[in-house]
């Protein structure tokens, strides 16, 4: 086995656990979120729900 | 006066620009009447043509008066784009602002089917390493199977420049190519028993999901990225960037212009610029034909991936909470072809299966474990070449 193919297969191996620990970090990131940051419903003075949204005016 | 003189483009054809002009025409075809990825394959396409009649002055040229070089335009646009990595950065902020993360944040544990779905980027890089390519060339074609053509030329530009054409015409052709490649992948790898699982049960698609949670997930992923791999970060930070400027909601202009203005002049010229790289004398060779080849083995190594690690998650779930095996395709970073396939799929098998919101979440995972992939790949080259 050359050593290219050897370091390929290294590559690899770290690779594809690489990936997965990372998208492991990121759904625990995402759990983390949806716990901490909730979704709650924004409610104007009027008692309607509202959505907020707002326009960048200072554009060059 | 000769016809060298006349017309020295003629004089000087050869067999493989005509080849590379009939190329260009079948890109072109397939972009305009087929429909396949024709914001890319057009360029190219057009691209092929413009590159490959002798003395073209948009690439650059030996001037035959006074024998200096005389730069062309598209040689211009590759040093200030491609070399720099301008281009595909670029195209990583208009897709951030295009991505919405919300489908992950109902189902975050499909997520982890963007991380298998990328199991064809590393064994395709094997399977180049036995065939002789070194290290280097042997990643970039690998990352063929990232089913994401930004990642891809951001690689093959750092570690074989020799081969961007081929790679990128490969990337941006199989995945416009997915409805035809991935079906009999699947089909081979479930039973029709496991096709017809259905995901009602799995998320809560109606979930609201938190303006604030969406708006510190890209910094959020930014950090950890950084911090575990900061050679990942120029792929990761400007995905991430465009993403915030999608949801922070202070820059509604600034997102649409980054969706549409910015992703269509950018992809114009990264197409015709990629285009620059494809002289017959650089494309015509039996490495072309390989790494076509190695591109087909990626996408069905990356759907064999997702496919085989649902089934082994299903071994741990109860059932009635089973995923259906199908969605494990979907975690490639072909957004939203390859969801839109395994729906189709499944409503194929049972009319009244609706797969679409679980295979859009997974194929949003995908988008990140491309990029993630590309990102490990840029680090651990170079530690180990």
């Amino acid at each position: 086995m050359t050593q290219a193919i050897e370091k390929a297969l290294e590559i690899a191996g770290i690779g594809i656990i690489g990936v997965f620990i990372f998208m492991a970090i990121f759904y625990l990131l995402i759990l983390a979120l949806d716990t901490f940051l909730p979704y709650k419903e924004e409610v104007s003075a009027e008692g309607n729900s509202v959505e907020v949204e707002t326009e960048d005016e200072t554009q060059n | 006066m000769g016809l060298e003189q006349l017309m020295p483009a003629i004089a000087s054809m050869t067999w493989q620009d005509l080849v590379m002009i009939a190329i260009g025409l079948i890109l072109i075809y397939l972009a305009i009447a087929k429909n396949y990825e024709p914001t890319l394959l057009l360029p190219i396409g057009f691209g092929a043509i413009l590159v490959n009649i002798p003395f073209s002055s948009a690439i650059t040229q030996i001037d035959p008066a006074t024998g200096q070089a005389v730069e062309g335009v598209l040689n211009t646009f590759f040093n200030a784009g491609i070399v720099t990595e301008i281009f595909p950065l670029l195209i990583f902020v208009a897709i951030g602002a295009m991505i919405d993360f919300s489908p992950l944040f109902r189902n975050p544990s499909l997520l982890l089917f963007g991380a298998a779905a990328q199991f064809g980027i590393f064994m395709t890089m094997i399977f180049a390493s036995l065939l002789g390519y070194d290290l280097r060339e042997a990643a970039s074609i690998g990352i063929i199977g990232a089913a994401d053509g930004p990642t891809s030329i951001v690689v093959a530009s750092r570690f074989a420049p020799n081969l961007l054409g081929p790679i990128s015409v490969a990337a941006y052709s199989y995945m416009a190519l997915v409805p035809i490649i991935q079906p009999p992948v699947i089909r081979l790898l479930t039973s029709k028993k496991e096709r017809l699982i259905r995901m009602s049960t799995a998320g809560n698609y109606n979930k609201k999901i938190s303006k604030k949670a969406l708006i510190a997930f890209p910094i959020a992923v930014t950090i950890v990225a950084g911090i575990i791999a900061p050679s990942s970060l120029a792929l990761i930070g400007f995905l991430m960037f465009g993403n915030l400027i999608r949801e922070c909601g202070v820059l509604n202009k600034l997102s649409l212009a980054a969706q549409n203005e910015l992703a269509s002049l950018v992809t114009l010229l990264l197409g015709i610029t990629i285009a620059s790289t494809m002289t017959s004398d650089r494309f015509i060779r039996v490495d072309t034909l390989i790494i076509i080849a190695l591109g087909l083995f990626a996408f069905i190594f990356d759907t064999f991936g997702g496919v085989i690690f649902a089934k082994f998650m299903n071994l741990f779930r109860k059932e009635g909470n089973k995923i259906n095996p199908m969605i494990g395709a979907c975690g490639i970073s072909a957004f939203p072809m390859s969801a839109r396939v395994i729906h189709q799929m499944g409503q194929k098998e049972d009319p009244f299966n609706y797969l679409l919101m679980p295979a859009i979440s997974a194929n949003v995972g995908g988008q990140i474990g491309s990029v993630v992939a590309g990102g490990i790949i840029l680090t651990l080259v170079p530690l180990l070449a």
